[in-house]
């Protein structure tokens, strides 16, 4: 991840639920309520920048087993159990831009932060199946398609440049859309090239 | 070795022949390698450049020459020679901005230690160096300078993120064998090993390739 | 309720619009003057918390101070990544347009310069300026990237002429032919070929050699054909 990359820096907007793990007088803007302090169990959800470190930090009081950290975490809504089954039953029906615009990255920051296996399994099968109906979407957008037709037959990924398959497209976040876009010009570069190599 | 072969070695044209020729392949090569390298790769040593430029410099100057002259095989000659000329430019044009877009990708990381700064040529690290300190400068008068001190670092390793920025060398290259040897690649899940011929081309991590370009094993495409 | 870190956030948003578009939006004074001030008040109130503890702060003795001295310190690395980022990408889109050639002039969105482009194509990209900018009413720069597009450019233009033979900002496309037909689009004055010199006037045609005119290309005076 990089220090300057834009959407790294936008995937650490991404919020996530906390409860606070002691009470903070200074804080209580951070639930909608500055005059009053921060209690103990408030539920905020806060962007990864400052839910990372919160969670990560030890607090140093050692009362129990060496002390706490400042906040809990849960998964945000984007990774719930419903959108995992959704993804288990058919990843590409599942248009993950709706369910955030940096879907894999807030997962990958997710899974660093604890320890998600079997989510990891999901996505990962997710990213390859979506990503090949992605390669498949750009070729034919690129016009590469017309040679190919025998490449079609792949599990049930009739979809044409229809609408179902706009909508998929729709549906794509943002590591996604730079596959595409990747797959895209890569099929007309490669296009064009033939065609040259035709002329000359 | 007959006759030939040893009047062609006393031969001081055939060896300027010879070495300019051996200076195209390497270019070439260079040129190849760094487009396809994820990160900046060693300036060639040995004053390549030098007598690229001077060769550049030399054709330029009889393309002068003979614009003058209207004999039609002249002319001819000039196109071929015009020709190859734009293509020898090309290769050290694309060259250089290959190496200079990496550069500005990931300046302070190039400048950040005595090995990574020997990889530029003098006039590189001269570009790099006065970039960054461009952008340094540029910052603090539009914001930075009034930032606490202790936040007007552009170099700052702490926290959950350096701002040090390194080139992926876990990127993908592509690679042709140029011996048989022992291809070794790390994977996700599992890490995989292949006795590789002579000419395979292989895909593997730029990290894994690196020691097999290194040690002359392999080279890039 | 705003929070700390929102008002740098809009300005990754901006970054990352500019990032698809050909031209640069507006510099966004106010965002990047309110984001900075936002910087200087959080640094003053860790300084007004730490006050009382005389440099003798113990962490586990005040949770509930390191919590919110913690909030505030992140939030201040987070708007120096959103500012550095936004004027970063702002910049890399500046130095790509003075590799293309374009000068203050045409970045300022004064409209092109007047009077014809002398020179060999091989012109001079980026002017020094010599004073002559400044009065943009409508540029979208701020000062100071104005002041960056200059020195760049000279940069550029220093390491650039320690390769003078092979026009470093040429095509990157690899040579095809070496002469090539082109349309005039808009008149470029005169320009001196090998082969002597050729006016270049709007919408006639010629057959050139593609080294001669390439910047001329790249600046949009010519269109290649075919």
């Amino acid at each position: 991840m990089s220090y300057y990359d834009i959407d790294a820096i936008l995937t650490d907007a991404e919020k996530i639920p906390c409860t606070f793990q002691l009470d903070v007088p200074d804080l209580g803007y951070l639930d909608n309520n500055p005059t009053h302090a921060l209690k103990t169990g408030t539920k905020i959800a806060l962007p990864l920048w400052l839910a990372e470190m919160l969670a990560i930090a030890n607090t140093g009081g050692g009362d129990e087993d060496g002390g706490k950290s400042f906040i809990n975490f849960d998964l945000p809504a984007a990774l719930s159990n419903d959108v995992v089954q959704a993804l288990k039953a058919d990843p590409r029906a599942v248009p993950l831009r709706d369910q955030s615009a940096h879907f894999y990255g807030l997962a990958t920051r997710m899974m660093d932060l604890s320890d998600e296996r079997e989510l990891g399994d999901v996505l990962r099968k997710s990213f390859v199946t979506r990503a090949s109906e992605i390669a498949l979407h750009a070729r034919k957008g690129a016009g590469g398609s017309g040679h190919h037709k025998g490449d079609d037959k792949g599990a049930g990924s009739n979809l044409g440049v229809g609408a179902s398959g706009e909508e998929f497209l729709r549906g794509l976040d943002e590591w996604e859309r730079r596959l595409f876009r990747k797959a895209h010009d890569g099929t007309k570069a490669g296009k064009e090239w033939m065609e040259g190599v035709k002329r000359h | 070795m007959d006759i030939d072969d040893i009047l062609r070695e006393v031969d001081p044209a055939h060896h300027a022949v010879a070495r300019e020729k051996q200076d195209l392949q390497d270019l070439t090569r260079a040129w190849i390698a760094e487009r396809s390298a994820p990160e900046l790769l060693h300036w060639p040593s040995g004053g390549l450049f030098e007598r690229i430029n001077a060769n550049i410099k030399r054709q330029i100057e009889k393309v002068e020459e003979m614009t003058g002259d209207m004999d039609p095989r002249t002319n001819f000659a000039l196109i071929v020679i015009q020709t190859e000329l734009e293509r020898y430019k090309y290769l050290v044009r694309s060259y250089l901005r290959a190496r200079i877009a990496k550069i500005d990708r990931h300046t302070l990381h190039y400048l950040s230690t005595d090995e990574l700064r020997s990889r530029l040529s003098e006039m590189e690290l001269a570009y790099a160096t006065r970039h960054q300190a461009l952008l340094h400068n540029h910052y603090l008068s539009s914001f930075l300078s009034s930032f606490p001190p202790a936040l007007q670092n552009l170099n700052d390793t702490a926290g959950n993120i350096s701002m040090i920025d390194p080139p992926d060398l876990e990127s993908a290259v592509f690679i042709r064998l140029l011996r048989d040897t022992l291809v070794e690649g790390r994977g996700v899940d599992a890490d995989g090993a292949m006795d590789g011929k002579e000419s395979d081309i292989v895909i593997l991590r730029w990290s894994d390739a690196k020691p097999l370009v290194e040690e002359g094993s392999a080279e890039l495409v | 309720m705003p929070m700390y870190g929102d008002l740098g956030n809009k300005l990754v948003q901006h970054a990352k619009r500019t990032q698809n578009l050909s031209a640069l939006p507006a510099y966004q004074t106010e965002l990047v003057r309110s984001v900075t001030r936002e910087v200087r008040d959080l640094d003053r109130d860790v300084a007004s918390m730490l006050e009382p503890f005389q440099g003798s702060f113990d962490p586990s003795e005040n949770q509930a101070t390191a919590c919110t001295l913690l909030v505030n310190h992140l939030s201040m690395r987070r708007n120096k990544r959103c500012l550095l980022a936004y004027h970063r990408t702002r910049t890399d889109k500046l130095e790509e347009l003075v590799w293309k050639g374009a000068d203050l002039i045409d970045l300022s969105g004064q409209g092109m310069a007047d009077g014809g482009m002398n020179g060999n194509g091989n012109g001079e990209g980026v002017s020094s300026g010599g004073g002559g900018s400044g009065g943009g009413v409508m540029s979208n720069l701020s000062p100071q990237e104005e002041d960056y597009v200059r020195q760049y450019g000279d940069l550029l233009a220093a390491y650039k002429g320690q390769w003078t033979d092979i026009d470093l900002t040429g095509s990157l496309e690899p040579p095809r032919d070496l002469f090539i037909d082109v349309r005039v689009l808009k008149d470029a004055g005169e320009i001196q070929t090998e082969y002597g010199a050729i006016n270049l006037t709007k919408n006639s045609q010629f057959y050139v050699r593609q080294g001669d005119v390439e910047r001329l290309i790249a600046q949009g005076y010519l269109q290649k054909l075919g």
